[in-house]
């Protein structure tokens, strides 16, 4: 038929832009289905798009009064997003009552505002390891390292390394989280200045230099993709990866565990993780005919057997108490080591600075891994970058 | 009577004109003069994070900080690399797309339209793909090019994506493979509309080889391919993709950025639209000066047979 001559949809339409990946994806659009099924007078249309392209897109079409109703993704677009004036504060438009089912950390405060209600806590760094090769999995760094140095074997004698013992994406900041945090480090004080001129990252980035160059466990060159395929392929005995990369290894075949980073010995603090709620956020250029039905979406998505769907399919760890504290979560092996890595991590902050910070410390820790900066240089390096990004930020 | 007539006809050609042109018109306001009048006014303003809907104008603030701003890499070290990337793969490009499209344009050569398809490949894989796949084969220990030089040749593996000029060499290996397809094929057209009996000429006046490319060849495609390389020159001094992907956004350490990822940044990591701004129109202004000045000389608009 042609458009022109098609009947029009006079149904509410609802449009929810997201950054999840395709499982996810499919369970999402599964529960759009049930919830349209529900209410047939509204449509929910959900839209992928890249992390970056979901923010700026987001930023240029709220600003243009357009955009999605909801905006879903992970809490640190929070920040930027309430000094645009771009999303709503959500603390009128969903009771106490109701709030108070779900886990704190899920719910996103800022600057004394509700600006994001999270079905899913985490996005965070886990060791995620095959259990063929690691049936036991370590507790300390030490552990780890003799684990590490055991599983990395040249199989065909060929003078070069077929099996790693360990591998992640060791080039990225937010993956060097854990160590600085394991070393007594943070990136930020309580005002968001900047904190990386500590002896966490100093200590971070030589550990992390030592297992490369020193117990030679992890490859000599290794981004997301690299580290992902040499696991799938059985390649590599452990991984530092997060939630999102758990299902995919399970679907691939993989027999793995999850288990929490290990612990510091010189310092006896665990590696935590940055920890992440990924929730909903509403457009503040809503039509008012439609605030109600987006409320009762977010409500339904939110609702406890959906967040039971997606942490049976995904192994995400749900907000919801009642969930996070039912059978499947509390017994689940995954989401028992994810609880773990989640108690020891700090919640990720959302002020805008936090770019800033990461944008300071990409290029030492680089020149750090590339042997063109000592780790005693590197750190107060990152914070003076850091500091200036953000006044520039803020100019 | 008659200049009447006709005058009636001019009016109703005018119109006529005018009813072909101005949906183009109306069009090319939208999406290029008003966007440019706009990233105009948005270079002289404040806008940023803080001052995004309270932005005011601030005159030449925002360009005063381009050239003299403190940045991590420096300004200029950056302008640099670009004019260095953009000029080795341009002549890269313009080398290896007519010297294929010379070697296509023979009539001895069989399965020419298998080769065409073939050469003209990398150029028809999208450019995600294309800096994905070369990444991976630039990879320190399971890349297919360390791979090669050590098998192969039995040369020691090159850290390609951790030292900064290795990381630069990798990422213009990449555009050289994805952009000669370009010249080629334009190189091809242009070989193609050239008369044979010019080479049959100078055949009898018992020309080389090297003569005839120096006097009918290159003369004969230089209208078409001065247009083609100036329009190479813009893309290539403007291609965000491939820099941004293969170096995984500038890595290492920020030492493979261009000034367009310069901007990206600066717009889209960083909410300072106004700088941002400022230094895409500093952009615009160099590539509209090599622009002009390359036209001028080499005279493409000049009539090649006159």
């Amino acid at each position: 038929m042609l458009p022109g001559c098609r009947k029009s949809d006079s149904r509410i339409r609802i449009t929810i832009w997201h950054q999840d990946r395709i499982d996810v994806r499919v369970i999402l659009q599964r529960q759009l289905d049930r919830f349209m099924k529900l209410h047939p007078e509204v449509r929910v249309e959900q839209l992928f798009k890249e992390t970056e392209e979901l923010r700026s897109g987001f930023i240029i079409a709220a600003l243009a009064g357009q955009g999605p109703e909801i905006v879903y993704g992970p809490s640190d677009q929070v920040g930027p997003f309430e000094m645009m004036n771009i999303i709503l504060p959500l603390e009128d438009m969903f009771d106490a009552q109701w709030l108070s089912q779900y886990d704190p950390r899920g719910l996103t405060w800022y600057k004394g505002h509700l600006y994001q209600i999270a079905d899913k806590l985490g996005n965070h760094l886990t060791l995620v390891y095959n259990k063929k090769l690691v049936p036991v999995p370590p507790s300390t760094d030490s552990a780890m390292i003799e684990i590490g140095r055991r599983l990395t074997v040249d199989l065909n004698g060929d003078g070069k390394t077929d099996r790693y013992g360990l591998v992640w994406n060791y080039t990225e900041p937010f993956f060097f989280i854990p160590f600085m945090t394991g070393f007594g480090g943070w990136i930020m004080d309580d005002e968001g200045n900047p904190t990386l001129d500590n002896p966490g990252t100093v200590n971070g980035l030589r550990f992390i230099k030592e297992l490369r160059d020193r117990y030679k466990i992890i490859p000599n060159e290794a981004d997301y993709n690299v580290a992902d395929i040499l696991f799938k392929d059985g390649n590599a005995a452990m991984m530092i990866n997060g939630d999102w990369s758990w299902a995919g290894y399970l679907n691939a075949g993989l027999d793995i565990g999850v288990a929490p980073l290990p612990r510091i010995t010189s310092t006896g603090l665990w590696c935590g993780t940055m920890v992440s709620p990924k929730g909903f956020s509403i457009n503040t250029n809503i039509a008012l005919e439609k605030r109600q039905w987006v409320i009762s979406l977010i409500r339904y998505l939110m609702a406890e057997e959906n967040q039971i769907e997606s942490a049976k399919e995904l192994f995400t760890m749900p907000t919801h108490l009642g969930v996070q504290n039912g059978d499947f979560v509390q017994n689940n092996e995954i989401l028992k080591g994810s609880r773990i890595q989640i108690e020891h991590g700090q919640t990720m902050p959302v002020v805008p600075e936090l770019r800033a910070i990461w944008d300071a410390m990409r290029p030492s820790y680089q020149a750090v891994l590339a042997g063109t900066m000592t780790a005693e240089k590197a750190a107060p390096a990152m914070q003076q970058m850091a500091q200036r990004r953000i006044r520039e930020m803020n100019e | 009577m008659t200049l009447d007539l006709f005058s009636s006809r001019t009016t109703r050609q005018r119109f006529f004109i005018a009813f072909l042109v101005i949906p183009s018109f109306i069009v090319l306001i939208g999406v290029v003069v008003y966007p440019f009048v706009y990233n105009v006014i948005l270079s002289l303003s404040n806008m940023n994070l803080r001052h995004i809907r309270d932005w005011r104008i601030v005159g030449f603030d925002q360009y005063v900080k381009v050239f003299t701003e403190p940045s991590q890499p420096d300004f200029y070290l950056v302008f640099l690399k670009t004019v260095i990337w953009t000029v080795v793969n341009l002549v890269l490009h313009v080398v290896i797309g007519v010297f294929l499209a010379l070697v296509l344009n023979q009539k001895e050569i069989r399965g020419k339209a298998a080769f065409r398809a073939i050469l003209i490949l990398p150029w028809a894989v999208p450019q995600l793909i294309v800096a994905l796949t070369w990444r991976g084969m630039f990879n320190y220990e399971y890349g297919a090019i360390n791979l090669m030089l050590t098998q192969w040749f039995g040369l020691p593996g090159v850290e390609w994506l951790k030292k900064p000029l290795e990381a630069f060499i990798a990422v213009i290996i990449t555009n050289v493979w994805l952009g000669f397809p370009f010249m080629m094929v334009i190189a091809l057209g242009a070989l193609q509309s050239i008369p044979r009996d010019l080479y049959e000429a100078a055949d009898i006046d018992g020309a080389s080889w090297y003569h005839k490319l120096r006097n009918i060849t290159i003369p004969l495609i230089r209208p078409v391919m001065v247009p083609a390389i100036t329009l190479g020159t813009i893309w290539t001094f403007n291609n965000l993709n491939i820099v941004w992907l293969v170096s995984n956004a500038g890595e290492p350490s920020d030492q493979t950025h261009l000034l367009v990822s310069f901007v990206y940044k600066a717009a889209f990591n960083f909410y300072r639209y106004g700088y941002g701004a400022a230094l895409s129109m500093v952009i615009f202004f160099i590539l509209l000066a090599f622009s002009l000045a390359f036209m001028r000389t080499t005279k493409v608009t000049e009539n090649v047979y006159s």
